[in-house]
């Protein structure tokens, strides 16, 4: 039985004591998936599981497990999905007992940004594509009579290739098989390029891109840990810490803030990215912060169910913080 | 409000500062320049936004009445940012004044009419404005009743023109709080009790009259209610809305219920017309 | 009026001579989007594609001074705080190029709202009178694409001054208004004679690339109907995230905030673009919110669309670019919510407790 079929029967059996179950069907066309909530026998028909089902469910859950009649919550969960939800337990952001986590394991999510520029490149509209396939590692698509054809390391998203959890952890179901533990490189590549610059070109780098930032939001609100919701600081007057004017300080100030409320917190989703309407690369602000709570608490958000956020305790000593050696 | 910059505020000073009760406060401006106040008009029920500069702007009704223009008069109640900073101006100091906008009460439709006016809160102050008139223009209108509710006697905002209005026999005052108070309740018109119930218990006739009523949403909602039972009509039910505004003249899309946008389609609203609207008050 | 033909590379030089007197906005790469910008002489313009951001900045830019304040002491009594505001009109032209027809579209939506009987707004009408629309025909169909669907199509030069239709080598320039005419009086613009056939080829091509159109005649109506069904708008507003894309990147989207930003005694009064989606949008002081879920706030957004605008002026407020949809993150089709509410029949199972 296919991991999608496997799934489809642990949700049938389990949706008679849930609400509501998430998770992806296809979206408006061939190469769109879009989250799914499933509340009846037939709606399971139209669950999928691919490579499109990018988007972090658990970024539905503060609102959802607060409205009325909505009790009991499933949720299909990849492995950076499930750390959203470990680290929201260990918060206390989310009643874990009325939460029910259906995991895969999952072998990567493509990402349209690069898989479009691919296409360009190969001398095809974008417009044209009208189906495709994956295929081990390999992404075959139908684009204009022509099928093109991608090793899956290039148009996957850039977390899939850094990735160490591939497979959903702390979960009441499992579909599937494990998937093999096989990060591609140490650091993003991307990361790795910002890291050579020096803090004036960096500075610079920074400026270019926040100018275009439209603070939509729509980093904050994909965010599966951005729990603060409607009362997030960079719409408040009070206090009045962030503009509404969209100049490229505002901007960076308001990003920083997001990534500095993430510290200890982000699981590198990378829903932050994929959702910009204007493709700002924030994951370089989240993996920055990602690599100095590891080098600093020697932590890893959202890993381990029994570890505590090194942000929720207090050690007089810290052992990577020489506060009197400064 | 500039004809060509309907988004410029005017310049006005405050001529005088009153505290109403613990958390409302009434400012009196005139415009600097003496032509715009000599030439400006307005009518009961009409807003204005104020603006307190650094902190942005705010809707509140022009409660003098345009029988009386020595000075524009609002009330406002410390909620937020803005209203916390207009309570920190005093006498002197520069206001900036967006008005009139809006809509405003049918004073002339209500003419030989009853008049029943029942306020909660600082819902008194569009009230204010609409009852100074009608006092002013007095053989105009028939029997005026002023039910007039606050939580608290320390609550009641205008005391010094309660008192004037007590003392009128053109005019029926009733003054409620919702629970016993020291020194509340020696005279019949001091009375104790949701605003609803003491209106049932006044039990004004329907007949040839309009109700006009504000305040918060819970108290029009059991107001409305009573008013149905006292067999008034929707069409003789008037009341004002309020909405978060930033524009004032239908622009900036946050006051609209449905097509009707209450800074300019209202604040002034019969019940008849309210209850065509979509439900999204 | 006849047709003019400029070629790619002229095009670059003709908006280099227009930059010298207007601010000229373009669609160029930002890093790794399209998006409009300022024109900086010799950079070659992004005509080949739909800018991610709609054209609406240009006219409606995202931040707008509105006015200035001073605060000032009274030298006689420091307890006194005067106020000086000086009003800040925009004053410069501009031109927008490469829009494509949706987008340009937008501007009319905008137009019935702050430039009308009831209101002038000088912010606006000063900088839409100021500004010209050149636009380019679209030839790339996608599938968010719905233009068709509200009364439009690709090559609609409705609202444009110029209307540039992609052909070979370069674009046949059809001037729409006498600005526009003007506009391809400079010597850059050669007779087009024969590409005006291959244009006109271009333009029923891409017309026919799009599927039948879908009939949204008395949606208004549908989604009144549905407005107290709490349960359909929380169905169909499930996966939205509350987020703003759509608003931002909407050319028809004309919901604005104000606020005030002091640096010491002086500041500037901003407008800029807000965001329905939003609770904050319609919070009011007392806490109490008209809109309180996602859902109350989805059903405004379509509704202003399809429902209430129309009803007030007749037109549905959509351009069909198709943003909303294709830079959701959630996929939220504003097509297939419609759609729900015009297909609409009523559950018939007895007791449901469905929100």
């Amino acid at each position: 039985m296919s991991t999608l079929e496997q799934l489809k029967e642990q949700i049938r059996k389990a949706l008679p004591d849930l609400d509501v179950v998430i998770g992806w069907e296809q979206g408006y066309d061939a190469m769109h998936a879009t989250p799914l909530f499933i509340r009846t026998e037939e709606d399971i028909d139209r669950l999928i599981w691919s490579p499109l089902c990018v988007h972090s469910l658990g970024t539905y859950l503060t609102g959802l497990t607060k409205t009325p009649n909505v009790r009991k919550v499933g949720l299909v969960v990849k492995g950076c999905d499930s750390r959203a939800i470990v680290q929201l337990t260990q918060e206390r952001m989310i009643p874990r007992e009325n939460i029910v986590l259906f995991g895969v394991g999952c072998t990567g999510c493509l990402s349209h940004a690069r898989l479009e520029y691919k296409v360009e490149q190969g001398g095809h509209y974008v417009e044209d594509m009208h189906s495709i396939t994956f295929n081990g590692d390999k992404v075959e698509v139908a684009v204009n009579g022509d099928v093109e054809s991608f090793d899956f390391d290039t148009v996957c998203l850039e977390k899939c290739l850094t990735c160490r959890f591939p497979n959903a952890i702390a979960t009441e179901h499992f579909a599937g098989e494990q998937v093999p533990v096989a990060p591609k490189c140490e650091k993003a590549p991307s990361l790795e390029a910002f890291e050579k610059l020096s803090l004036e070109e960096r500075f610079a780098f920074w400026q270019d891109q926040m100018r275009r930032c439209v603070r939509c939001y729509a980093c904050r609100n994909t965010c599966p840990m951005c729990v603060c919701r409607d009362h997030c600081i960079s719409t408040s007057r009070n206090p009045h810490w962030v503009s509404q004017e969209t100049s490229s300080a505002e901007n960076f100030m308001f990003q920083m803030i997001h990534t500095m409320h993430l510290a200890g917190r982000c699981i590198e989703c990378g829903e932050c990215q994929r959702a910009c309407p204007v493709d700002l690369p924030i994951m370089l602000f989240r993996r920055t912060m990602v690599h100095a709570m590891k080098d600093t608490f020697g932590y890893i958000s959202g890993a381990d169910p029994e570890a505590t956020p090194p942000l929720l305790t207090f050690k007089v000593e810290e052992d990577n913080i020489k506060e009197r050696g400064w | 409000m500039s004809a060509n910059n309907p988004i410029l505020p005017d310049m006005a000073t405050i001529l005088e500062v009153v505290d109403e009760t613990p958390n409302i406060r009434t400012f009196r401006v005139r415009f600097n320049d003496e032509k715009l106040m000599q030439d400006f008009t307005f009518m009961p029920g009409q807003v204005g936004q104020l603006s307190a500069f650094g902190f942005g702007e705010a809707t509140f009704v022009i409660n003098s009445s345009p029988t009386r223009m020595d000075y524009l008069q609002f009330s406002v109640m410390k909620v937020g940012e803005v209203t916390g900073r207009l309570h920190t101006l005093k006498e002197g100091d520069s206001i900036g004044v967006r008005a009139p906008l809006g809509n405003w009460f049918p004073v002339d439709e209500m003419k030989g009419k009853d008049i029943t006016f029942v306020a909660g809160g600082i819902g008194m102050a569009p009230l204010r404005t609409l009852l100074v008139y009608l006092l002013d223009n007095r053989k105009d209108y028939g029997k005026i009743t002023l039910l007039y509710g606050a939580r608290s006697p320390r609550d009641m905002a205008y005391q010094e023109d309660v008192r004037e209005w007590r003392d009128r026999d053109d005019l029926d005052v009733v003054l409620t709080v919702d629970s016993p108070a020291e020194g509340w309740g020696e005279s019949p018109e001091e009375r104790v009790g949701l605003i609803p119930n003491v209106l049932m218990d006044i039990n004004p006739s329907a007949k040839n009259a309009i109700a006009v009523t504000c305040g918060p949403p819970i108290m029009i909602k059991f107001t409305l209610q009573a008013l149905k039972k006292l067999g008034f009509e929707d069409d003789q039910i008037i009341t004002t809305l309020e909405k978060r505004m930033k524009c004032g003249v239908g622009l900036c899309g946050r006051c609209n219920i449905g097509t009707k946008y209450v800074c300019v389609d209202g604040p002034v609203f019969k019940y008849s017309e309210l209850k065509d609207l979509p439900d999204e008050l | 009026m006849e047709a003019k033909f400029i070629s790619h590379d002229e095009t670059t030089l003709w908006l280099d001579e227009l930059a010298e007197r207007h601010v000229v906005l373009a669609p160029m790469w930002d890093n790794t989007v399209v998006t409009f910008r300022p024109h900086v002489k010799g950079r070659v313009p992004v005509l080949d594609r739909m800018p991610v951001m709609p054209p609406k900045d240009g006219v409606f830019p995202q931040n707008e001074v509105l006015l200035k304040y001073k605060h000032e002491k009274d030298p006689e009594n420091l307890d006194r705080t005067t106020v000086q505001v000086k009003e800040t009109l925009p004053q410069e032209t501009a031109v927008v190029v490469g829009a494509r027809p949706c987008g340009t579209r937008g501007m009319l939506v905008f137009d019935r709202v702050y430039d009308c009987d009831k209101i002038r707004d000088p912010y606006y009408v000063g900088r839409r009178q100021n500004t010209l629309f050149v636009t380019v025909a679209c030839t790339r169909i996608e599938s968010t694409c719905f233009c068709h669907d509200v009364g439009s199509h690709p090559a609609d030069a409705e609202g444009s001054d110029v209307l540039l239709v992609p052909v070979k080598g370069g674009y046949v320039a059809e001037a729409v208004t006498e600005r526009g005419e003007e506009l391809l009086k400079a010597s850059f613009f050669k007779p087009a004679a024969a590409k005006v056939q291959e244009a006109e080829e271009v333009k029923s091509v891409n017309r026919e690339k799009l599927p039948e159109a879908h009939d949204y005649t008395g949606c208004g109506e549908k989604l009144m109907a549905r407005f107290d069904d709490l349960a359909f708008w929380t169905e169909q507003s499930a996966k939205c995230i509350s987020c703003g894309a759509c608003t931002y990147l909407c050319p028809t989207c004309y919901c604005f905030n104000i606020t005030d930003d002091s640096v010491g005694l002086a500041g500037k009064r901003l407008r800029t673009w807000d965001n329905c989606m939003s609770f904050q949008f319609t919070l009011e002081g007392s806490g109490h919110n008209p809109r309180p879920t996602k859902a109350h706030r989805l059903r405004n957004r379509v509704n202003h669309k399809f429902a209430y605008y129309p009803e007030l002026h007749g037109v549905i407020a959509c351009c069909g670019c198709g943003r909303c949809i294709k830079s959701c993150p959630a996929s939220v089709d504003i097509r297939a919510i419609v759609k729900a509410a015009q297909n609409y029949t009523p559950k018939q199972e007895e007791g449901g407790d469905e929100r």
